[in-house]
Parts: C-alpha cells; sequence; structure tokens
C-alpha cells in the first residue's frame, strides 16, 4: 500500500453548484496540453445560425442571469441538437439555442459559451495544477442538483431526474448510514442555519446528529478533530448572518459571484492545509454537482443503467424515458493531498487506452472502499464507479511545494 | 509552514456582489430548498410549524429567513448554541 493511503484518516468532500469543466478549466489546456480543456475554436451555432465561438469572457456574476436552464429537457437540447438523440453521440451542440429558450436574445445567449482564464480562478486553477485534476468526471444524470447530490450521498438518485423531493429507498443506504453502522464517523457540514442542507427529507429530519455547521468545520479542522468522512456544503444564499453581517453566497450557482465562491474553496483547502497533522492524513475532493447548462466540449459517455427508468413523462421528453445508462455534462473535480504527485492530470474520454470515468457515485464508492471494505447493498450504478485513492502515493510534498491561500 | 513563493493572494468580490432582494424566481436551487422545507413543514404537528406564508417569499433574503427558522426546528443543537 501507498505510504500516501497508508496514512489517510480523514476523506473531505466539498460540493460546489453548477458550473462545467470548460467554463472553469477548459483554459488550462493552453497551459498544459494533456487538460482536456479549450482550442478556443469550439463552438456552437446560434439561433441565427451564426457559430458562437467560445471566449475567455466569463466574469464572476451578471453574465448569467437567468439561470441557465439545466433541467432534463433542457440538457437533452443541448447535448443531442442536431442529432436523433440517444443512442447517437452527443453533439455539444444546443447550448446556445437552449440558453436563447429562456431570454430570446440572441448576443445574450452567446454568453454561455464564455470560459473563465486561469487568473480570474487563482484558488481552484492553483489548485487543479498542484494536486490533480480530473478530465473525466461527470455528472451523474444529465439534469439538475438533487438528483445529481443524491448520487454523492447515496450512489444512486432512486429513479428521480429532478428537483423534486425524493424518499430514500432501501437496500441502498446513505454513506453516512453505512459509516455510522460501521462504527465510523462522518459529519455534513452546512454553510449557517439560513443556508442550511439540500438533504433536507431524508438526512436532515432523520439525522440531524450527523450535521454541524462550517464554523464547527473550521474549528474541528484547527483542533484535529475531523470525522473519517465530511461532506461540506457552501452558502446558498445572501443573507444576513448571526452576527447581522452580510454574509453572500459561495455555492457559484449562476448568478452569484464566483469570486465568493473561490474564497470559499480556499478557506476550506486552508483549514485543513494549516494543520500538520491533518495535512498529511487528508484527502479533499473538490467537485461541481453539475455544469449549470453552461457549454462543455466533452461528450458525456454512456455507463451502467441503474436498475430504475425515469419515465418520458418524468423525463419531460416525448419518447426518452431514462434508464440512467448515460451520464450527465463534465464538471471540474480536484482531488488534493500532499500524497499526489505535482500536476497530476487523470485522464478520461480522450485517452481510449488509459482514461478513467468518474462520477458522483465515485465519491461513496471510494469512501465505502476505504473505510468499510467489502460492502454488498449498493446500487449497480455506484458498484461499478471507479475510485480515486490511489492516486496518492508514496512521497509526501514538502510544504513549499504546496500552496496556501491569502485571502488579502 | 509556507514561505512567499507558495502563498497565493485571493482577491475579495466587490462589495456591489451582495444582493439580498435578488428574487427567488432567478434561482431554481433555492426555490426548490424552499419548497422542500414547505413540504416538509406540512408534515409537523401545528405547534413546530413556522406560520410562514408560502407567497411570501419572494426574494433570496426572505427565503433565508425562512430556511433558517426550518432549520432551528429540525437542528435544535445548533440554534441553541447560537449557529454553531
Amino acid at each position: 500500500m501507498p505510504a500516501g493511503l497508508d496514512n489517510l484518516k480523514h476523506i473531505v468532500v466539498l460540493m460546489m453548484e453548477n458550473r462545467s469543466f470548460d467554463h472553469m478549466l477548459g483554459a488550462l489546456k493552453k497551459q498544459d496540453p494533456r487538460i482536456n480543456g479549450l482550442t478556443g475554436t469550439e463552438s456552437n451555432l446560434d439561433t441565427s445560425n451564426e457559430p458562437a465561438k467560445v471566449q475567455p469572457l466569463a466574469e464572476f456574476q451578471g453574465q448569467l442571469d437567468p439561470d441557465p436552464d439545466h433541467h432534463f429537457p433542457a440538457v437533452h437540447k443541448q447535448l443531442y441538437a442536431g442529432t436523433t438523440g440517444p443512442p447517437a453521440t452527443p453533439s455539444m451542440g444546443g447550448f446556445v439555442q437552449s440558453y436563447h429558450d429562456q431570454r430570446k436574445d440572441v448576443n445574450h445567449s452567446r454568453q454561455i459559451m464564455y470560459y473563465f482564464p486561469p487568473e480570474k480562478l487563482p484558488v481552484l486553477t492553483t489548485l487543479a495544477r498542484s494536486y490533480a485534476v480530473f478530465n473525466g468526471w461527470f455528472s451523474s444524470i444529465p439534469g439538475p442538483t438533487i438528483c445529481n447530490r443524491a448520487f454523492a450521498h447515496y450512489g444512486t438518485s432512486f429513479g428521480h431526474v429532478d428537483m423534486n423531493l425524493f424518499y430514500q429507498k432501501t437496500p441502498f443506504l446513505s454513506i453516512y448510514d453505512r459509516l455510522l453502522k460501521a462504527g465510523k464517523t462522518t459529519k455534513l457540514y452546512y454553510y449557517d442555519r439560513a443556508s442550511s442542507t439540500m438533504e433536507i427529507v431524508n438526512l436532515l429530519k432523520n439525522q440531524p446528529k450527523i450535521f454541524a455547521t462550517f464554523p464547527q468545520f473550521l474549528d474541528d479542522c484547527k483542533r484535529g478533530e475531523l470525522p473519517d468522512y465530511s461532506f461540506v456544503e457552501p452558502n446558498y444564499s445572501d443573507h444576513l448572518g448571526e452576527g447581522g453581517g452580510e454574509e453572500l453566497a459561495s455555492d457559484q450557482h449562476p448568478d452569484h459571484d464566483v469570486q465568493a465562491g473561490e474564497i470559499y474553496i480556499g478557506q476550506v483547502y486552508n483549514a485543513i492545509r494549516q494543520n500538520p497533522d491533518l495535512w498529511k492524513s487528508t484527502a479533499l475532493l473538490i467537485a461541481y454537482d453539475e455544469h449549470g447548462g453552461i457549454y462543455d466540449h466533452v461528450p458525456p459517455p454512456s455507463c451502467l443503467p441503474d436498475g430504475f427508468t425515469a419515465t418520458e413523462q418524468q423525463t419531460g421528453v416525448p419518447g426518452q424515458p431514462f434508464p440512467f445508462d448515460r451520464l450527465g455534462v463534465r464538471v471540474p473535480a480536484v482531488l488534493v493531498s500532499p500524497w499526489i504527485p505535482k500536476a497530476t492530470v487523470v485522464p478520461g474520454t480522450e485517452d481510449p487506452a488509459n482514461g478513467r470515468i468518474f462520477e458522483h457515485a465515485s465519491i461513496p464508492a471510494t469512501v465505502t472502499k476505504q473505510f468499510l471494505g467489502t460492502y454488498n447493498e449498493r446500487s449497480p450504478r455506484e458498484k461499478a464507479a471507479l475510485t480515486f485513492l490511489d492516486l496518492l502515493s508514496d512521497t509526501m510534498r514538502p510544504d513549499a511545494d504546496c500552496p496556501v491561500f491569502n485571502f488579502a | 509552514m509556507a514561505g512567499p513563493s507558495n502563498v497565493i493572494r485571493v482577491p475579495k468580490p466587490s462589495p456591489s456582489s451582495f444582493n439580498m432582494e435578488r428574487l427567488l424566481v432567478k434561482n431554481s436551487l433555492l426555490q426548490n430548498q424552499v419548497k422542500h422545507f414547505l413540504e416538509l413543514e406540512k408534515t409537523l404537528p401545528p405547534e413546530k410549524r413556522t406560520g410562514t406564508a408560502p407567497g411570501s417569499i419572494t426574494t433570496e433574503g426572505r427565503a433565508a429567513e425562512y430556511i433558517r427558522k426550518m432549520t432551528d426546528i429540525l437542528h435544535p443543537r445548533v440554534a441553541k448554541s447560537g449557529g454553531r
């Protein structure tokens, strides 16, 4: 076993909101051609049949208003424009036309192709270049937040492709239940009481004891008292905090300020990084739940069906039931640990021989493998999901080689 | 632990980014979070309900106020400790 894995005591997952890989990290291809980002020539046709090219013009706030549609029918259009639909390979050609459906403004709709230059995202791009970036981490479903986050918590969405409230069905326990039953420790950290969690019914109502707030996360890091597995949620709204001060949403969900999310990612990282014992014994995964309707150039691959089928009434696409046999749009995912060689790039679909495909079911699959070992009662998708801790090596990098963020 | 060469400076967002009056209809995630809390509230005994009129939750700030009340009901330990 590599020393990095031997030392591993804690896994932390921070899940952000609604940004595609190319939007956040696509520009890194120019720095490192191994990163499957943008060449600058990618385009979609707008509704006047003019090509709308990708451009490094993304702003922190103000461009993606209204919130780009990312429900199943809209994502279907984004993926399959100009094709006959599944099982055809997605064209990735309908993002601009889908966004045009909302505001009917051709110029505005072209902004869905914009991406960030790396210098505007110093936290995410530094972590991606310093540790491991995944070329092939996809959202679990071509749809919205709740069903995608469910894959991170349960390894399945229990047949749901939408934002509706759902109920957990046996025998698939949440990763938290599995850990607790085995005598392990786990926590879901939400930002504060006014932001709360997206796991309201199955977890917050039934198991409030596994929840804590972000200030508690910071304290737990400082004191070296993190549980075996932690899941961290960002702030989902602009609101007044406990002391009356302004709390800026940090989830990066359009049209929230992306810079606030950068700081939040940096705070989570710094909290782990600044406790030497925790730093050498923790793996931090930063992942986005889904693409939020924003352009990515990589067609999502097919996958093992999940044992559920959403009817065409549930998908909202006539003639298109969904057996959970293909993934959603690619999202940013970065694995952080001092045991990961600098500038690791995990190949994806661009490398048929060595590429590895990850999705959110890889999260409970990895946590289960690390802390529970063999565990059978899991969804087909989770059982098939790849795990990611093999990226930890035998060599711990020196402090001077690992960045720290300063929030000026 | 960190020398000057590995310290990355991260700028702060503009103060004008904060907007509690942003309409809830502009954020499908927050809308659905509120909807889930409202659905859950219907299952609570009357004495535990917030009494919030769903139609009054029109902005992010109001959504946050409502979510805080519901979180306090469901997670009283954090409410008692002043949010920690």
